[in-house]
């Protein structure tokens, strides 16, 4: 094998690796990515079992061939050269990188023994816009929860309904919703028929993100009863750029549309930074439960802030907000309330309560495409 | 041999002929599936694995299953999820209830079934107040189907029915796994028929109650006046009885008294077991107050759960709102409350506003129940129709309030006090005879007590 291609291109794909390739102390070849010199092209494979991905690029290929190198090695020592293009040379057991004045080699594995990544072979697909698919992903991909009691909510729902997309984690304390509209994202199905949804485990829709969260074309959903499949094209030819495989969680995702509050006692309209910065200072104060309670005045439009602890002391503070409806004294573990307004991307947020300890939703001012739904803390 | 033993057979001499760290990592949580004639199905774990059989020891296998038995002639391999998770499912579930931060309730809902697991036979408290109804639940969820169908439970708002409910659906699915068990509060029956009117999928929503072996419907009250859902009701109802599946409803009131319920449905509610949860005696409230207080690890002295009791009569829920107060303090302060504190607690509990009766409620209570103008109630006339009503009313102000004879003569337009005498005394008389006047007369107090 010997081929010739652009370092940078390298280094890139390479980061985005790195979490996948696992470190497997009893199967060696899973430290591993395959390396593989195709007819003008380059093939990397990674895979951890669960989540496997095949990347190409361009290359100038004089003899084809596959070997798989230690990952973690191959990547550090691509950081130390000069950004010019690398030929990859495979000779008896060992692969020879040349760059510039770099010449090493490492030592590799038999290709034979690297897992085959499975690929759906189906004809139906539906084909999203990648950016805002991978943003609305990484806004609820947090917060799944990694428990394996309860497999279901472990990871990311995903709907895919005639006119939306519609994406969902929980980890029962709280719970994110995103909306992919189809008219606006332009988002279409070819083959599919009526809704699918399905479960992906968290790792594989943080990575999906990652892996082609800067993407500004569009990308190719296929599905098999086990396994979810993406494709993304290059830009310079026609040819796969990036397959993702993952593997499904299987069960049923709870009825989560019964979660989400149909009404509510008070509402709050404020601005995200300041309501963030209020809650910061109070987080400071909160007690080990996390606990910060927030009271609701809607006749001099205020929303106070308040916390202690018996060792740090305690804190109050207020803010001008729009409010309307009840006057509330509600408790939240400030870290949900702040991970909900991490992920709203407008200037300003709607806050709406209820009461008697009812469940309270964040939401982005004039965006109806994603909410977060957050449980209180019982009332002391 | 059976296929487990031909599996083993296939481990056994595959290990031999590759490394160690591959045998671990493929043939991990594989397994035969079944064998159809010259078919092995060979179930793995994932597609990877399915990928590297196929592609790497499909030749092995065959030859190794081959030589165990020549009938078998390809291997096929299918992906199964391994059984294991099912298994700790509730495990995770237990270690949150002692936190205070709140989860949502709706995610411990079985989809399937709809039941909660919370509610279970063994954390209801049986007392004489509702002793019937749980032998006959115990007896139906034994035996579905074939005692006590459809089981017919009523009684006032937070006093088990919904417990009870559960209850059975829980357990049957608990001792028959196979039985498909659906419990649906007529709200949401409701909201079904009207969806399935509009998306015209009214025979997909039939077929998933058609198929159901145990059909718990709570609150089937709120169907009074839904004459669509009533008759979709009726036909599932029929249907589901024909094939002895087993019935369960619940309702604050008796099939008969029940407005607005088509008769044919009123006389197959009636056509079951009634059994009526009543409220429980003083002995029975302090007995739940202490298996809930023992549910939240909430050490109290007797005098504060006698306290409960006496001063929260109706509503087992309400007595739950009390001790989750003292929960509250006991977290906070780290220790129990003292019968003192407990009552300055509780004061607002005990003496919410809303319980106290008024003439004026009392009134306005009677003359809404039997659909009259309260003016009419009070002024001078002689009809059938409101003397009877009156009567009751002037009843309830006694019973109630204890209000002297006199007062309640002039407060109907200046009657005499052997008026009044005359009808609580006729009432009375009539409230031991009559049961149907006994179910009224605690329906209008309800109207009274609770809005």
């Amino acid at each position: 094998m010997k081929t010739v291609l652009l370092l940078e291109k390298l280094k890139q794909v390479l980061q985005k690796l790195e979490k996948i390739s696992q470190k497997s102390l009893t199967h060696p070849i899973l430290n591993t990515i395959l390396i593989k010199a195709e007819k003008n092209f380059l093939n990397i494979s990674a895979t951890d079992l669960e989540i496997g991905i095949k990347w190409w690029a361009l290359a100038k290929t004089e003899q084809e061939g596959e070997t798989a190198v230690p990952l973690h090695l191959f990547s550090s020592f691509l950081n130390f050269l000069p950004n010019k293009p690398i030929t990859l040379h495979q000779k008896n057991n060992y692969l020879l990188l040349e760059c510039g004045p770099y010449k090493s080699q490492i030592k590799t594995l038999p290709p034979e023994d690297f897992p085959l990544i499975p690929i759906i072979q189906n004809k139906n697909f539906i084909e999203l816009k990648t950016a805002d698919f991978c943003q609305g992903l990484s806004q609820v991909a947090e917060i799944a929860s990694p428990s394996s009691a309860r497999p279901e909510i472990s990871g990311v729902f995903l709907s895919f309904q005639k006119e939306a997309v519609k994406m969902a984690a929980t980890d029962s304390f709280r719970l994110g919703e995103k909306t992919i509209f189809a008219e606006e994202k332009g988002f279409s199905a070819k083959g599919m028929e009526g809704e699918t949804s399905l479960i992906i485990p968290q790792k594989a829709a943080r990575e999906l993100a990652g892996v082609f969260g800067e993407g500004n074309e569009n990308f190719k959903f296929s599905f098999s009863p086990n396994q979810i499949m993406v494709e993304s094209q290059m830009k310079e030819t026609s040819h796969i750029e990036t397959i993702f495989v993952s593997r499904l969680i299987e069960g049923e995702y709870p009825a989560y549309q019964e979660i989400i509050p149909k009404k509510h006692d008070t509402q709050i309209v404020a601005p995200k930074g300041e309501f963030i910065n209020h809650l910061k200072a109070a987080s400071l104060f909160a007690g080990k439960i996390n606990e910060v309670t927030i009271k609701v005045n809607a006749k001099d439009s205020k929303v106070e802030f308040f916390s202690q602890n018996q060792d740090l002391g305690e804190h109050r503070s207020s803010l001008q907000a729009k409010a309307k409806g009840a006057p509330l004294e509600i408790s939240f573990n400030h870290r949900f309330l702040a991970a909900g307004l991490a992920q709203i991307k407008s200037a300003e947020v709607i806050f709406e309560l209820q009461k008697n300890e009812g469940p309270a939703v964040l939401k982005p001012l004039g965006d109806p495409s994603y909410l977060y739904v957050v449980m209180p803390i019982k009332a002391s | 041999m059976t296929g487990e033993e031909l599996w083993q057979a296939v481990l056994a001499q595959i290990q031999l002929s590759i490394s160690p760290a591959n045998f671990a990592t493929w043939f991990k949580n594989t397994g035969i599936a079944s064998v159809k004639g010259g078919e092995v199905y060979v179930s793995v774990p994932n597609s990877f694995t399915k990928e590297w059989l196929e592609k790497k020891y499909d030749k092995a296998i065959l030859k190794i299953l081959h030589s165990l038995d020549d009938a078998i002639k390809e291997v096929k391999y299918i992906i199964t999820r391994p059984s294991a998770l099912k298994i700790d499912k509730r495990k995770g579930e237990q270690s949150w209830l002692a936190q205070d931060q709140l989860e949502f309730d709706e995610l411990k809902v079985d989809r399937e079934t709809n039941l909660n697991p919370r509610y279970t036979f063994e954390n209801f408290v049986v007392g004489p107040f509702n002793e019937l109804p749980h032998a006959a639940s115990l007896a139906v969820s034994k035996n579905p189907g074939f005692v006590y169908n459809p089981l017919f439970i009523y009684g006032g708002v937070g006093l088990g029915k919904t417990h009870l409910l559960q209850a059975v659906g829980n357990e049957v699915v608990k001792n028959v796994s196979s039985k498909k068990v659906k419990y649906v509060s007529a709200e949401k029956f409701i909201s079904g028929v009207i969806s399935s009117i509009k998306n015209q999928k009214m025979e997909a929503f039939k077929t998933q109650y058609h198929q159901v072996d145990v059909l718990v419907l709570d609150d089937v009250q709120f169907l009074a006046g839904k004459e669509k859902t009533q008759e979709e009701f009726f036909h599932i109802f029929n249907s589901l009885y024909e094939k002895n599946r087993q019935i369960v409803i619940s309702s604050d009131r008796s099939p008969k008294t029940i407005p607005a319920l088509a008769e044919r449905l009123r006389s197959r509610f009636e056509g079951g077991m009634l059994a009526d949860i009543s409220s429980p005696d003083f002995e029975t409230r302090v007995a739940i107050l202490k298996a809930k207080a023992a549910e939240r690890q909430l050490v109290l002295v007797d005098e504060i759960f006698e306290y409960i009791a006496s001063n929260i009569q109706k509503n087992i829920r309400e007595m739950e709102g009390a001790l989750n107060r003292l929960v509250a303090y006991q977290k906070l302060q780290n220790q129990p409350p003292d019968a003192q504190v407990a009552k300055r607690l509780l004061k607002n509990v005990v003496l919410a506003p809303t319980r106290i009766a008024t003439p004026n409620k009392i009134i306005s209570a009677v003359a809404n129940f039997y659909d009259l103008k309260e003016k009419d109630l009070v002024e001078a006339s002689r009809k059938r129709e409101i003397v009877w009503p009156r009567q009751i009313a002037m009843f309830l102000l006694r019973n109630e309030l204890k209000c002297s004879f006199p007062f309640i003569g002039r407060r109907f337009n200046g009657k005499d006090h052997t008026t009044a005498i005359y009808a609580y005394e006729k009432i009375v008389r009539e409230y031991q005879q009559n049961e149907k006047l006994g179910e009224e007369i605690e329906l209008i107090k309800r109207l009274v007590y609770e809005t």
